[in-house]
């Protein structure tokens, strides 16, 4: 029971950082169907702002904002440069440049920093234990499913409430309607951009508290799957992207938890086992769980 | 037979001509600077294949997969654990399962064993890879890719893990390199002229104008996705045995975008684009490695800059990469082409009529169709009119096999095809249009015609069928008939389209708003279009257009919809004295 416990809120912490990253890409696949693999460089970015201010007596009391500002001026500086030039181009194309973007990111950060680890300070109280009911527990658990809830919050209300919200998701519902009603694409795609960088910044803050360095490669693997648990979802849902983050997140942990070692030296299995799973799902279900749907006129 | 020679005879030559250009090139290099550079060549001709191999599948079917390396992996190891020596197989894998332990094999039968098993695991997984639509292939390859690489670290008695297996006895020279690039030059060209390779690419240009001429969407991707799984086999197999030595490093998500930039860059849709493509990015990639700094220890840091430049001024400035269309394979076919003496047969008229009963479509809570019914004769031209709303596209969606109907059956003649889907709607004799065009816009005139035709030609051979050329004249596209689609004017577009539906050679043609958008001269003009390409190959027409000159002029017989139901039907005269109709259109005051 205490072990299934533990397993869960790790799966939780886990599953919610893919949400968060989940939702950025949903959100941008929203509003011009790009399925943005540039995404995960975000975190990058991130890290690499908090080892620069590290070296000059940085302080994870401000380190956030300072992870959250650099991600999102990052994001709207992807669509500014990149994106904007091939709007209307076919999702392949799309998808194909948001990987030219990934590449020059390692690239850059391997010739201008080094292709090495760098590695700055954690907060003290991270790895911090305390227990609930005789179930111990890291603060960093805590924190992390926390600030996720918090964040998906302060998104509903932006994009229940707010006019650039509801222009976002008028745009994503259909973009040529939603420009003749006055929404101005430029702003609402840019502002996207940067929402999706304020989610990724969150992110990025969550992953570097646990683990403090900054690498060149290091947003692919987080990257790939949050991917992943976008299109679980449903591409284009933010609800959608939420529970397919954290089915993913529960799902890795559980495997890796539960699965039966199949004979010795097997250990990386669990991530085999649920990669199956996922290339099952998507036979099965190729449109996710919350299917979006863009039906054509014909 | 004669028209397969042909085709077989345009692979051959233009292979010839590319792999001719590029081994002047590469030996031409090779000709001084020794060794290393006899190894890039190597590399060359290797990632020629794998491009080679991944152009069949992504090029002609327009789907993006992630996961072609996982089967050039695949590949590579089974060449490996056949090919090593038996001694340096005891002990590099001391405890190898299913006996391969006393499995030695020459170069051509380890090369053979690594294709068949490739393509074997490969045509299982195809099944749910050609099944899935949209975004989900590509997400499937992905999870492949990693379940492979998982799979290939993990079982060490097989493959010893992360550290590869060394010891494959190499292939002297590139002789063989050059062999397979051939082969696999060959087998693109030739795939491309297949009449399944065209039918891939109609996939690709329309997911669902496609299936509604016929074409299915499966079928084609499957047979595309096998070809290709088999010339990635070739190229893992073949870098296996000029590297020496295997390891899962080499064959990554990484190296798989390298291959994916190769072909993207020079232009996935052609051969030629491929070919291109892989000379300038293995090229590009090996002058900017030289230019690393190796004292650093990370040489491989200017590549990357190389292959993202590379990838992102391509996607921004020439989306379609270098060469586009444009193709030597395509150059020849439109050189080579000749017009066939056609001895005009007179067109037979169906005689099956093409009716609807009592249909009804429920969308949520709004009622679309209502217990709508038609009937179409054979050779009769049928107009469908009625206000917004009244649910005429609907119909049409249900009658070609788009939309499902809750009540209500659909019959030509004593065919069933209520239930059909719109491949088996087409085949059965029914061929559409669509109301905001639906043409394979990159592909020529000529090309779009012929799709339809080569369908025809499979399914619908009991009936006569017109011939390509006859059609275009008909439709008076023949000067435009090498352009591609997308460059033709609007009206021409609309006129293509039709004749494109024409060639499947059906009994009844339906028509969806095909004047809309047209002048009223322009409109008047369709009415002969319309009447002439029916009377050619012998169909009904049923037709929906609010240009109510246009329907008066081109029925017999003209129903009109309103609200789902039929509110009147009858001549052109007969219903336009009819009240309840000018009522419908116009109001109550009317």
């Amino acid at each position: 029971m205490t072990k299934l416990l533990q397993t869960l809120v790790d799966g939780l912490g886990v599953g919610s950082t893919y949400a968060l990253l989940a939702l950025g890409i949903s959100l941008i696949f929203g509003v011009m169907h790009l399925v943005n693999f540039a995404h995960g460089e975000l975190i990058t970015v991130g890290a690499y702002t908090a080892y620069f201010f590290f070296l000059h007596g940085g302080s994870w009391w401000w380190m956030p904002f300072a992870i959250i500002g650099a991600a999102v001026l990052a994001s709207m500086a992807t669509e500014f440069l990149a994106f904007r030039w091939v709007r209307n181009a076919s999702p392949f194309t799309l998808l194909l440049t948001s990987f030219a973007i990934e590449r020059l990111s390692h690239a850059l950060w391997q010739i201008f920093v080094s292709p090495k680890q760098r590695a700055f300070p954690k907060p003290s109280w991270v790895f911090n234990q305390f227990k609930i009911a005789g179930v111990s527990f890291e603060v960093m658990d805590i924190v992390t499913i926390g600030v996720t809830i918090a964040t998906l919050v302060i998104t509903a209300v932006v994009f229940k409430r707010t006019l650039f919200g509801i222009s976002v998701r008028g745009a994503a519902e259909d973009f040529d309607a939603a420009r003749l009603m006055g929404v101005r694409a430029n702003r609402v795609i840019s502002g996207a951009f940067g929402f999706a960088g304020f989610l990724a910044g969150v992110a990025a803050c969550l992953i570097l508290m646990r683990t403090p360095a900054a690498e060149p490669s290091m947003g692919s693997d987080w990257l790939l799957k949050a991917v992943i648990a976008a299109v679980i979802g449903g591409l284009g849902s933010f609800t959608g992207a939420v529970v397919g983050g954290v089915v993913l997140g529960l799902l890795e942990t559980l495997t890796r938890a539960y699965l039966p070692e199949v004979a010795t030296g097997w250990d990386k299995f669990s991530t085999a086992v649920v990669f199956i799973v996922i290339a099952i799902f998507f036979v099965i279900r190729p449109d996710g769980i919350f299917k979006v749907s863009h039906a054509e006129r014909v | 037979m004669g028209s397969f020679v042909v085709r077989m005879g345009r692979s051959m030559l233009g292979s010839a001509v590319l792999i001719a250009a590029v081994a002047a090139l590469a030996l031409a290099y090779t000709s001084s600077g020794g060794a290393s550079r006899e190894s890039l060549v190597a590399e060359m001709l290797s990632n020629f294949i794998l491009v080679l191999g991944i152009q069949i599948f992504i090029g002609n079917t327009g789907v993006l997969s992630f996961g072609h390396m996982a089967f050039a992996q695949i590949a590579a190891y089974a060449t490996a654990v056949v090919a090593i020596p038996l001694a340096a197989k005891a002990k590099a894998l001391p405890d190898i399962p299913f006996g391969l332990d006393n499995v030695h094999m020459n170069p051509f039968a380890a090369t053979a064993f690594a294709v068949v098993v490739t393509v074997i695991i490969g045509a299982l997984l195809g099944v749910a890879v050609s099944r899935a639509k949209g975004l989900a292939p590509t997400m499937i390859t992905l999870a492949l890719l990693f379940v492979v690489d998982q799979l290939v670290k993990n079982w060490k008695e097989l493959t010893r893990g992360a550290g590869g297996l060394s010891g494959i006895p190499r292939i002297e020279g590139n002789g063989w390199l050059y062999v397979g690039a051939l082969v696999a030059l060959i087998t693109a060209h030739f795939f491309q002229e297949t009449r399944i390779g065209r039918f891939s690419i109609a996939t690709r240009e329309d997911e669902l104008a496609a299936p509604a001429l016929g074409i299915r969407l499966f079928t084609s991707r499957y047979v595309a996705w096998v070809v290709s799984i088999g010339l990635t086999a070739l190229g893992g197999s073949l870098r296996a045995q000029s590297l020496g030595s295997v390891n899962p490093k080499q064959f990554t998500l990484d190296a798989g975008i390298l291959v994916l930039v190769m072909l993207v860059v020079g232009g996935m849709r052609t051969i030629s684009g491929a070919v291109l493509g892989t000379v300038l990015i293995t090229a590009g990639n090996e002058l900017f490695r030289q230019l690393g700094d190796p004292e650093r220890l990370d040489i491989e840091r200017f590549p990357d800059l190389f292959l993202g430049l590379a990838m992102l001024l391509t996607m921004v400035l020439r989306p379609e990469g270098i060469l586009g269309d444009h193709d030597l394979a395509g150059w020849l076919r439109r050189k080579m082409y000749r017009r066939a003496e056609v001895t005009p047969t007179p067109a037979v008229v169906g005689t099956r009529p093409l009716t609807a009963r009592e249909v009804e479509v429920v969308f949520g809570g709004f009622t679309a169709l209502d217990g709508a019914a038609l009937t179409v004769k054979p050779a009769e031209v049928v107009g469908l009119i009625g206000p917004n709303g009244a649910g005429k596209t609907t119909l049409f969606n249900v009658i070609t096999g788009l939309v499902e109907e809750h009540a209500g059956s659909v019959r030509l003649g004593d065919d069933d095809l209520t239930t059909a889907g719109p491949v088996d709607v087409a085949r059965s004799g029914l061929a559409r249009t669509f109301q905001n065009l639906r043409l394979f816009q990159t592909l020529s005139v000529r090309e779009n015609v012929a799709l339809t035709a080569l369908v025809a030609a499979r399914h619908r051979a009991h009936r006569v069928r017109p011939d390509v050329d006859v059609l275009l004249d008909a439709a008076g596209l023949t000067e435009f008939a090498d352009r591609s689609a997308g460059t033709l004017d609007y009206g021409n577009q609309r006129r293509l389209e039709l004749i494109r539906a024409a060639a499947l050679a059906p009994e009844y043609l339906l028509l969806d708003e095909p004047t809309s958008g047209m002048s009223d001269t322009e409109s008047l003009a369709m009415v002969d279009s319309v009447r002439s390409i029916a009377a050619l190959i012998g169909a009904g027409v049923l037709v929906i257009d609010h240009d109510l000159g246009f329907i008066t002029r081109i029925s017999d017989h003209i129903v009109v919809l309103n609200e789902g139901r039929v509110l009147a039907e009858g001549t052109p005269d007969q219903v336009r004295a009819n009240p309840a109709v000018a009522e419908a259109y116009l109001g109550s005051q009317a």
